[in-house]
């Protein structure tokens, strides 16, 4: 086991990745001399050279559509967006070229890419450094969307991204970066982590928390405070929010018939009415109380601190809606 | 450095407008050249000192000829769009000092009311147009801008969208530039070109000579100036500005310049190490303050005492909009919510 950063456990799993395929490049902004605006391409330069990890012009539609481009040809891009709030310029490629390729090729052409870059809010980055619109992506077919909250999971879902046949668009909250710290296995374990495979990081008896990204370690801190209060809460970490591991939800459904959805983007249109509406499909009769959703407010992410302090989801608002779930 | 253009006609001298301003008009640029850096110079200090907790400063040492330049000979019915390296721009065009600092304090009172950061603020009513985070954008957003006034029978209102060389690269530019040249819109595109896009230099952001070659693929004339020369920016945006307000459609003007410090000021241990060291150094002998204070000097118009090295008013003045900010009210939370519809037509429910 090798403790590291949640940035570092990224920067790993990509270099071991080009390590056992040379189909595998890179590609993006400042990735090169500078190692990436973050640092998560750190060294890569100098080791796997300027044909592997690539220093784009300032153009998202090109860095992503070179990825398809070489996918069809038989190689496997992973394009670093410098913020995931620009992958809006590079939209196209990603929605209607890489999400169609496989389906107009006749099966024959599969585009395995991965579309990386930091997410989400709560570092005063405005209105263009903040944004989680993961639900553009997981509304649209042929995408695979995944995002991670501790550095375990981004290890073994970056690797497991890169190896996938399909376009995946994997989102880093930049405010994990270098926050969490934990331990992942040693690069000749071969460890991996199975996309749309859900995990439980907290077991509880009175509701199941469907949630992702950083508001995985939020609702663990809610967890914490309900716990004095003896509310007790199944944290289930979706890892993959496309494909969704329904299985695990429902399990966890099944136990404690209530469910809180919790996640950093807007609420309207967001992954969690997603989530919602398959479990009154699928667990109805399970249910005790109506399924309820923290999320940011229907707003952009503002940049003075006590707007964005209002617009994006808190601790003690999920605190607050759980002992209003318990009550019900 | 030489002045060159993709696209002379019949070997004319460029004129020298610059001869023809007042003696109050030279006192006037001086005072603005150093109004741009001494806002650059505050805006770091506060963000060291922690006076300025939140965002990030984009520094402009060094392209202050660029945005005086560019801005002097404007008509008050004149449009811009300035970008992260542009701040002192709102102020030239008539923006409060107090303003631009509320924006970057995210104050309530700022144009934005708090919203978003830096230099994506606007007001239609100064003729300055908001930009975004998206790079090149504003460059397709100034055509439909132009096409209102063309629709308004104002077909001789130009905009000056600035861009640094990095952003040439991303489709709005293109497309914003070749609907620009296809319908002959008075745009007059300023590229801010400092040869750094981040780390990124600029062979590889642009893959000609000069940036103003692009023009080429436009048909629009292009310049490459010397963006550290005050007269050079000023004579070519003249220039610019009669063929642009004639009808013959966009312009170019490529100012060669030099990012002294890092991208931003979490970057400047880092902008030591993508690039050499020796090459700042050189760059900082071609100040753009010191040139035009010693062409002022060389006009015989002036004394040193006349010139001071840095106007303390203007220190001051800047260091008042600081505190001003500071002490202005947060935007009250729920105003979050605030203008993200205008519901004002009425048709709604
Ligand atoms: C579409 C888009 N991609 C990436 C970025 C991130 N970014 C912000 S500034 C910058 C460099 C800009 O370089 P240049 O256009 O040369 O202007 P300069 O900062 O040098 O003045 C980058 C890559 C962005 N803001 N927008």
């Amino acid at each position: 086991m090798r403790e590291v950063t949640f940035l570092e456990a990224i920067r790993l799993a990509r270099g071991e990745e080009m390590e056992r395929d040379p189909n595998v490049f890179l590609i993006g902004e400042d990735i090169g001399r500078m190692g990436g605006a973050f640092g998560v391409t750190e060294g890569f330069y100098e080791h796997f050279g300027p044909d592997r990890v690539v220093d784009s012009p300032i153009s998202e539609t090109a860095i992503i559509a070179v990825c398809v481009g070489a996918a069809a040809a038989g190689k496997r891009g992973v394009a670093e967006m410098q913020f995931m709030d620009f992958i809006s310029y590079g939209f196209d490629q990603v929605v209607n070229v890489a999400g169609t390729y496989l389906y107009r090729s006749g099966g024959k052409t599969p585009i395995p890419i991965v579309v990386r870059g930091p997410s989400g809010g709560y570092i005063g980055g405005s209105l263009y450094h903040s944004q989680q619109f993961e639900a553009w992506f997981f509304h649209t077919p042929g995408l695979k969307v995944v995002q991670p909250a501790f550095p375990d999971d981004a290890y073994g879902l970056m690797k497991a991204a890169i190896r996938d046949n399909n376009p995946v668009v994997f989102y880093e909250h930049k405010h994990l970066y270098r926050r969490i710290k934990g331990p992942i296995p040693e690069a000749h374990e071969d460890y991996i982590v199975k996309l749309g495979s859900a995990r439980v990081r907290r077991y509880g008896e009175d509701i199941t928390v469907v949630t992702y990204g950083a508001m995985v370690h939020f609702v663990l801190e809610a967890a914490q405070h309900l716990e004095k209060e003896g509310i007790s809460l199944e944290v289930i970490d979706l890892r993959t929010i496309k494909p969704l591991d329904m299985k695990t939800i429902l399990q966890s459904v099944r136990k404690t018939s209530k469910v809180l959805i919790v996640y950093e983007a807007p609420k309207t249109g967001g992954v969690g009415a997603e989530i919602s509406a398959r479990i009154t499909e699928q667990a109805f009769e399970w249910l005790d109380a109506p399924i309820m959703r923290v999320a940011a407010k229907d707003a952009f992410v503002p940049f003075a601190e006590p707007l964005e302090k209002f617009v994006l989801p808190s601790v003690d608002d999920i605190v607050f809606a759980a002992r209003e779930l318990v009550a019900y | 450095m030489s002045t060159t253009r993709t696209r002379r006609k019949n070997g004319q001298q460029r004129v020298a407008f610059h001869e023809r301003l007042e003696k109050s008009d030279l006192i006037e640029i001086y005072r603005r050249l150093w109004f741009a850096r001494l806002f650059d110079e505050a805006l770091y200090d506060a963000k060291k000192k922690g006076r300025l907790r939140r965002g990030n400063v984009y520094g402009s040492r060094g392209q202050e000829a660029i945005m005086v330049g560019t801005t002097y000979p404007l008509r008050p019915d004149d449009f811009v769009s300035p970008i992260h390296r542009d701040m002192p721009v709102f102020v030239f065009r008539g923006m409060t000092v107090e303003q631009v600092m509320c924006q970057v304090w995210g104050k309530a009172e700022a144009p934005t009311r708090g919203k978003d950061s830096w230099s994506h603020m606007g007001d239609m009513n100064l003729g300055i147009v908001h930009s975004t985070s998206m790079l090149g954008s504003t460059i397709a957003v100034a055509c439909g801008v132009l096409w209102a006034q063309r629709l308004d029978g104002r077909r001789d209102r130009v905009l000056v969208a600035y861009t640094g060389e990095g952003a040439t690269a991303t489709g709005p530019f293109h497309e914003g530039l070749n609907f620009a040249a296809v319908h002959k819109l008075p745009l007059i595109v300023v590229v801010e070109n400092n040869q750094y896009a981040y780390s990124t230099p600029v062979e590889l952001e642009v893959p000609t000579k000069t940036v103003a070659e692009r023009a080429l693929g436009y048909g629009i004339p292009g310049y490459s100036i010397d963006g550290n020369d005050f007269n050079a920016v000023y004579d070519t945006m003249c220039e610019a500005l009669d063929h642009a307000r004639a009808g013959n459609g966009p312009v170019i003007i490529e100012c060669v310049t030099y990012r002294l410090q890092g991208h931003a000021d979490h970057d400047e241990t880092r902008a030591r190490k993508y690039r050499p060291v020796e090459e700042i150094e050189l760059w900082e002998k071609r100040d753009p303050l010191v040139r035009y204070r010693q062409y002022l000097l060389s006009t015989g118009q002036f004394t040193e005492a006349e010139l001071p090295e840095p106007p303390l008013d203007i220190k001051e003045q800047i260091e008042r909009a600081i505190v001003y900010a500071i002490s202005s009210p947060d935007p009250e939370p729920h105003t979050a919510l605030e203008d993200i519809y205008d519901e004002s037509a009425g048709v709604s429910l």
